[in-house]
């Protein structure tokens, strides 16, 4: 189903949470709400579902208003960040409890539960109580719940922060397939950069209760509209330098772009960098190197000023600290922003 | 040493209290000497279980006890609901619940024979409305065997006693995991009877057994507004204690016993119910 947000402004206890938020969902798309904690992802979230109030603005599902639907009509089903499962509830009655709300018949909502089990793959665990589950057991319990619901949308509240990183990377995985085989309009609001960039179909960065940019992975981290959303993705040093008749020039570097002349800001990630000994950067030595198992993340510092990049290379590392490099430029991952 | 000088007070009225209890059950069986009862014996229980004056105080103890604790928790839980509902936590009315609480037996005994007597507020109101022609047009609710009274005394106290002992927890429920059963497709009404009832359950339990065994032991609303035959057990057990021959003390002693018995009975339920709350409230956080 698809998803609209109109210009939807909250405010709780006289302080404006949500200020005039816009968004549109296609049908069966999964994507993230990014932002740092407080910044109102998660008001968003119960905005849609119709628990918070908008105080101004409106919810479109499919193109019709929502706003008169009370949450229990909506379709719109979150996965809280606490589970929330009910603990004088077995797993399977925890699961067939949305069934039961909207009347399935008995063996409709045992054979959904079971199937459902099946798909989190907690077969056998029926008659479990949620005290005697793990963590990982309980989000898949949550996960299966809220599908049992057949959500219009599905609404994940950052599903997977109280989880280590093996079973993080699992659940992402399970999530995404079941998202895939239902073909739910999903949301999963997060502040993990990876997470945000390596699942959705789209990403809408949220900074102080506003979306600052809404667009696919690529796009938002490589032509980020602002230094702000730039630098949520990678804090990077910024070089100030001139564009003239096509051409960025700047201290440390030269190279032709589609900008139209003025003064900018060239922000250099550590994927836009590279150490080449035929690179045409110089000055520059090795001043820390930090193992990381997959790679080595290399500093790199400017001998005559305090102007400092990051790089990553694969094992093995055939440089030691203090080695003088040359560096290398992937222009097509320099961003430019107009310092007007 | 510290820890166990700052429990010395308690250590000492829990000594006074449990010789008094002591005392008072060694009376029940019949052994006083100071009026030359010396010799060990259940007759004074058999005689509460036996005699129809006694019998009959029982029961007017146990049918006070369990209306006025039943109601109380069913219409405690019914206000409690429409305040969590109403997102009246933290409000003035919360604190206007808490004035029956404060108030004592005593203040309220006198309360409903101002308003409730046949010569009382209200049936004053009724005669100046013409609904009523004479003092005896109006309901007998004091001093009478159906303990009409007693009950709604109990009542205008324990309603906001059980709603205010279950507010924390039902408003912690229900915006939690009350929300969530909304979200999972319950109306308010389904939510609230199958996630957040059954979950405020073992607090209601806990309050209904306080109001119980104090509506069951306690002396002064059925003294001063219960009928003069049958008493309340309580009553009953004053009159024996306070009768010309003092060897009828050992009756009241073990009527004391009986509302010990039962009162320690209620204890361990209630200990019970702590205990199962504990372990959802665990699993609540885990």
């Amino acid at each position: 189903m698809e998803l609209s947000l109109k210009n939807i402004s909250v405010a709780l206890s006289g302080e404006e949470i949500l200020d005039s938020v816009s968004l549109t969902v296609d049908d069966g798309a999964f994507i993230s709400l990014l932002g740092a904690s407080g910044c109102g992802k998660s008001t968003l979230l119960k905005t849609i579902a119709g628990i918070i109030a908008p105080s101004k603005g409106s919810v479109f599902l499919n193109g019709v208003c929502a706003d008169h639907l009370p949450p229990h009509k909506r379709g719109t089903v979150i996965v809280f960040q606490d589970l929330r499962l009910f603990p004088h509830m077995t797993v399977a009655e925890n699961i067939a409890f949305p069934m039961k709300m909207r009347g399935a018949a008995r063996e409709e909502y045992v054979r959904t539960t079971t199937e459902l089990l099946e798909k989190v793959q907690l077969q056998g665990f029926e008659r479990r109580r949620v005290r005697e589950m793990s963590g990982g057991q309980l989000q898949r319990v949550a996960l299966a719940r809220a599908l049992a619901a057949n959500p219009n949308v599905l609404l994940l509240d950052e599903p997977f922060s109280s989880l280590d990183e093996n079973l993080r990377q699992d659940m992402r995985q399970l999530v995404q397939r079941l998202q895939k085989d239902y073909k739910i309009t999903t949301i999963l609001v997060t502040h993990d950069r990876q997470e945000a960039l390596s699942m959705s179909d789209k990403i809408a960065l949220m900074m102080d209760g506003r979306i600052l940019q809404y667009d696919t992975p690529e796009n938002i981290y490589d032509t980020s509209v602002s230094r702000t959303v730039a630098d949520f993705f990678e804090s990077a040093p910024y070089i100030e330098g001139v564009v003239r008749d096509g051409i960025f020039k700047c201290e440390i570097a030269e190279f032709v772009v589609d900008k139209p002349d003025g003064i900018y800001q060239a922000v250099l990630r550590s994927g836009a960098i590279y150490i080449d000994e035929k690179g045409p950067i110089r000055d520059f030595y090795v001043s820390e190197i930090q193992y990381r198992g997959e790679d080595y993340k290399i500093t790199l510092k400017e001998e005559s000023s305090n102007l400092q990049l990051e790089t990553y290379i694969s094992s093995p590392c055939q440089f030691n600290v203090g080695d003088m490099v040359c560096i290398g430029l992937n222009v097509s991952r320099v961003l430019l922003f107009s310092s007007n | 040493m510290r820890p166990y000088l700052l429990l010395a007070p308690l250590i000492l009225l829990g000594i006074l209290f449990l010789l008094g209890v002591g005392n008072a059950l060694i009376q029940s069986l019949g052994y006083i000497p100071a009026f030359g009862m010396t010799d060990l014996t259940l007759e004074y229980y058999k005689q509460v279980f036996s005699n129809p004056t006694l019998i009959a105080s029982v029961k007017v103890s146990l049918v006070i006890a369990v209306v006025s604790s039943v109601l109380a928790a069913i219409f405690g839980v019914l206000l409690c609901a429409a305040l969590v509902m109403n997102g009246y936590v933290r409000d003035r009315i919360v604190q206007a619940i808490k004035i029956p609480i404060l108030i004592p037996h005593t203040i309220v005994a006198l309360f409903m024979i101002m308003f409730l007597s046949q010569n009382g507020l209200l049936a004053r109101i009724l005669f100046h409305m013409g609904l009523i022609t004479a003092q005896d047009g109006f309901p007998m609710l004091l001093y009478d065997t159906n303990h009409i009274g007693i009950i709604l005394a109990y009542l205008w106290k324990e309603i906001p006693f059980v709603a205010y002992f279950v507010l924390a927890l039902m408003t912690s429920i229900n915006s939690t995991l009350g929300e969530a059963a909304e979200n999972l497709g319950a109306s308010g009404i389904r939510s609230f009877f199958h996630i957040t009832l059954p979950l405020c359950m073992p607090a209601v339990n806990k309050a209904l057994l306080i109001i119980f065994a104090f509506s069951f032991g306690a002396y002064e609303l059925p003294f001063l507004l219960g009928a003069t035959i049958p008493k309340a057990l309580p009553v009953q057990a004053y009159v024996e204690y306070i009768h010309p021959d003092l060897r009828h003390r050992a009756y009241a002693m073990a009527m004391n016993g009986v509302m010990l018995l039962i009162t320690l009975g209620i204890s361990g339920m209630y200990y019970l119910l702590s205990r199962k709350t504990e372990r959802m409230n665990g699993e609540q956080r885990g």
